[in-house]
């Protein structure tokens, strides 16, 4: 169906094999023998940020008790782990941990991945010091939320390139849509949602979920962490993957509060009044979602954002090419396919355009990179100007 | 794809796969995704790519992947499948003002290659004729081809287009459902009884014209429904399917008050309760009483009945199981026997059998943990393919009670879908289903245990009968 594509489903496309078209988008995992290469290489380590300044980065459990989980029938209200990444001035200390093994172990058997050892992710290196005390006055706040079935980490290279250039980027997991949320007491919360998602209107539902969960981390931030004072509430922005991207929208259109937002290939599921949403919108995809193309959402939605707008598709870019699993990918053993962006030039690239974005509309500075095709990025092309259906 | 689905479902799975393409992986190559000769099928690899148009090239291939793959493809008079091809086709002609002194039938022999050779050979002749309707006149006469096999699991899906302002839940239509479903008026009216009511109002026109349950329609665009207790045509267009956007005149009679009205509804997109699409829901009753509602034998929708069942015994003693299948549409026949393994084990839930009477039997799971309560299973003539499967399956081993009316009688095999050369999916059944005691489910479909119809009184006054029954015969 409808949901954006599983971790399996980009490795099996990775490895070049045909995938089977399933409701749900799950397929079966690829043959083990043509998936793997011989020797994995050891763990990956994320590209190192951009920007000017070290990361820290902190987590959060906030509970919800105004609403009942909308997954779990016998949680009466809705817990959700918030990771923090922010500006440091500490450059020393320990790097905080990718993921943990079993968290790891869930996502590879959940996306059908046996390839490497299963707590092989949990050795990725990232580059964020764990608890460091965050340094800057006035930032602005990017609210991050990944695709279906994925721990918020699978955007980690996206998140700590963005502190380092002065945001304060709050990812959420959202418990039981991902395959794996490990609570202080040690619990690990399960993909839940997972045995639901080809019913009608589920992902019409979860963007809603996740728009309640957004607002409620917004409520909640000034008062359960300590570095929030640094934050300028009025500069508030999301971006997010898949279905985190159309929570992107569905959240804009709950909260005033978020004032820009980026669907980073996500399919559309948040309905936009008639009149329109006129705050800042970027669509920023692979050529699944190109103008006229098999995937209409993002056509449909584009005549309802009545503000400042861009639809940018990169050529050669695939579902999770916006997230960190290309980069992963080396790691797991899985080998790249052929006219696919390489892992560093995806990175570099949702990386630049999402920065770009929001150094416009939170920190006011003009990019022209957003205004037209630029020779240093040739694989951004325009939408719907300049993009056709393959 | 190998499901057990009604022609709503196929058309709704060919939904699926083009909204699947929001997430999926690249296509693959073209030379994976369509066949090299283009006479031979396979199931789709991947979303299918756009759809093209029609070609005696892809009739050519659907005839004989029939012939190949389907059922009694080896054995069948292949004959009277081009026969219906070109029937369809001359009626076409004949409709549109263009009739032409040769569109008549070449002389087939049997021999089911030269036979082809000969029809294509008059096809050609034909379409060349009139070019501006070759597309169309290729649409019919596959059609045609596909509706001579008398199959409800053979369906050939094309030209499915989403309104371009849908979003992930919406239906579209007049907003109303009746007691005669959209797919028993797409080719089951034989089953459907009169009067004809409004059983619910979801939304859109009919719901903005003030319809409700329990509405009589007596006449849609001025033809009676049912005419000497047989269901006409013209029940029809209660369901429109996206591009038909035509308004819809419905005459109504309200028994409640007398009155007599009618109403002018146009099909269009509207918004549904996102809560009441939920595949599985399920509520406690009587304190005592699990009620699952099931809509459809979707992937994991055995399990997650059976973890609410679960749930909803946590803390306390049940009586009974209510499962709700009304309105079941079919989906995985695996997700059938798995339910079934919940309630019995060491037993065939289906056989699954070729022409040449070689069965394939479905047995039970019997890792499944069993409930061991008893069940009431709510049926009624929507309940098709696998929820047939499993209503047979439930009568047959004695594991519980039908409550309703009889089930569709759809069930004539699992189908498998292939992609044709022009991406548009072709459906049918290669081996036809029967029930436990290897009795034949389809056309006939499964009695209710306790025939309890819903009346235009109950719909109207909100009143659940059927349920009612249940918790009595539960509660015995």
């Amino acid at each position: 169906m409808r949901m954006d594509l599983s971790m399996r489903q980009l490795l099996a496309a990775a490895a070049g094999l045909a995938v089977l078209a399933a409701a749900a988008c799950s397929a079966p995992a690829p043959p083990r023998s043509d998936a793997v290469s011989a020797v994995p290489p050891g763990p990956a380590t994320l590209p190192a940020p951009t920007g000017a300044h070290p990361v820290g980065t902190a987590v959060l459990y906030l509970r919800d008790t105004s609403r009942p989980d909308p997954w779990n029938l016998d949680a009466d209200a809705r817990e959700l782990k918030v990771t923090l990444w922010y500006p440091t001035g500490q450059r020393d200390g320990q790097r905080a941990p990718y993921m943990t093994p079993k968290e790891s172990e869930l996502l590879l058997k959940g996306s059908g991945i046996a390839s490497a050892p299963y707590d092989t992710l949990s050795k990725t290196r990232t580059n964020a010091i764990k608890d460091a005390e965050p340094a800057g006055r006035k930032l602005p706040l990017v609210v991050m939320s990944p695709g279906f079935t994925k721990p918020m980490s699978t955007l980690t290279s996206l998140a700590e390139d963005l502190a380092s250039r002065g945001y304060v980027v709050a990812g959420i997991d959202h418990t039981y849509e991902s395959y794996a949320t490990t609570f202080p007491d040690g619990r690990v919360a399960e993909c839940l949602a997972c045995d639901s998602n080809s019913d009608p209107g589920f992902g019409a539902r979860m963007v809603q979920g996740r728009a309640a969960d957004v607002s409620f981390v917004l409520d909640q931030l000034p008062s359960k962490w300590d570095g929030s004072d640094r934050i300028d509430r009025s500069r508030i922005a999301m971006v997010g993957q898949s279905i985190g991207g159309s929570s992107a929208m569905s959240t804009m259109l709950e909260d005033p509060r978020v004032r820009a937002g980026i669907d980073m290939d996500g399919t559309a599921y948040a309905r936009i009044p008639k009149s329109g949403l006129s705050r800042p919108f970027m669509f920023l995809g692979s050529a699944q979602h190109v103008s006229g193309g098999p995937a209409p959402t993002w056509d449909r939605d584009w005549r309802l954002l009545t503000g400042w707008k861009r639809w940018i598709v990169l050529t050669g870019a695939e579902h999770q090419s916006f997230t960190d699993t290309p980069l992963l990918s080396d790691a797991l053993g899985i080998k790249p396919t052929t006219g696919v962006l390489p892992a560093a030039r995806a990175a570099e690239l949702t990386r630049t355009y999402v920065a770009a974005f929001l150094d416009q509309h939170l920190k006011s500075q003009r990019q022209s990179l957003l205004d037209k095709p630029s020779p240093r990025y040739p694989e951004a092309t325009f939408c719907p100007a300049t993009c056709t259906p393959p | 794809m190998t499901a057990f689905m009604t022609g709503a479902r196929i058309a709704a799975a060919g939904l699926v796969l083009l909204l699947a393409s929001a997430c999926t992986a690249p296509a693959p190559p073209r030379g994976e995704a369509s066949t090299a000769a283009g006479t031979v099928c396979a199931p789709p690899q991947g979303t299918p790519l756009a759809e093209t148009a029609t070609t005696i090239d892809v009739i050519e291939q659907a005839y004989f992947c029939i012939l190949g793959d389907y059922y009694s493809g080896a054995t069948l008079d292949a004959r009277s499948l081009l026969t219906a091809g070109i029937a369809a086709l001359a009626q076409e002609l004949d409709r549109d003002g263009r009739d032409l002194p040769r569109a008549g039938m070449p002389t087939l022999t049997g021999d089911r290659k030269a036979d082809w050779a000969a029809f294509e050979t008059t096809y050609r002749k034909i379409t060349d004729q009139v070019p501006d309707l070759r597309d169309k006149l290729a649409v019919v006469t596959l059609e045609a081809i596909v509706a001579a096999l008398g199959d409800d699991h053979a369906k050939w899906t094309h030209d499915v287009k989403q309104p371009p302002d849908h979003y992930d839940g919406d239906g579209y239509g007049l907003g109303l459902e009746a007691n005669v479903d959209a797919s028993q008026a797409d080719g089951n009216l034989g089953v459907a009884l009169a009067p004809l009511f409004v059983t619910t109002v979801p939304g859109g026109a009919a719901q903005a014209a003030g319809l409700r349950p329990g509405d009589i329609i007596q006449s849609i665009n001025g033809s009676a429904p049912f005419i000497d207790g047989q269901a006409t045509p013209a029940i029809t267009a209660l369901y429109p399917r996206y591009p038909q956007a035509r308004p819809v005149k419905l005459r109504l009679l309200r028994q409640s008050s007398g009155r007599r009205w009618s109403v002018t509804l146009k099909p269009g997109l509207y918004q549904r309760d996102l809560a009441t699409l939920q595949v599985v829901r399920s509520k406690l009753l009587d304190d005592d009483i699990a009620y699952v509602r099931m809509t459809e034998f979707a992937p994991d929708s055995a399990d997650r009945v059976l973890r609410a069942i679960s749930r909803l015994r946590k803390g306390r003693t049940l009586s009974g199981v209510v499962l709700d299948l009304r309105g079941n549409s079919g989906g995985s026949p695996m997700e059938a026997t798995r339910l079934v393994s919940a309630f019995v084990h060491g037993k065939v839930t289906a056989y699954h059998c070729t022409m040449d009477g070689t069965c394939a039997a479905s047995r039970t799971d019997d890792t499944v943990e069993l409930i061991d309560l008893p069940l009431v299973v709510l049926t009624d003539r929507s309940c098709a393919s696998a929820c047939e499967h499993f209503g047979s399956a439930v009568k047959d081993l004695g594991i519980g009670r039908l409550v309703g009316t009889r089930t569709a009688g759809v069930i004539s095999g699992p189908a498998q879908a292939y992609l044709l050369g022009n991406n548009t999916l072709l459906s049918f059944p290669a081996q036809h289903h029967l029930g436990p005691d290897r009795e034949v489910v389809d056309g006939i479909g499964v009695p209710s245990d306790h025939h309890v119809p819903l009346t235009p009184q109950d719909a109207a006054a909100g009143r659940d009968p059927a349920l009612a029954k249940a918790l009595t015969l539960l509660h015995e």
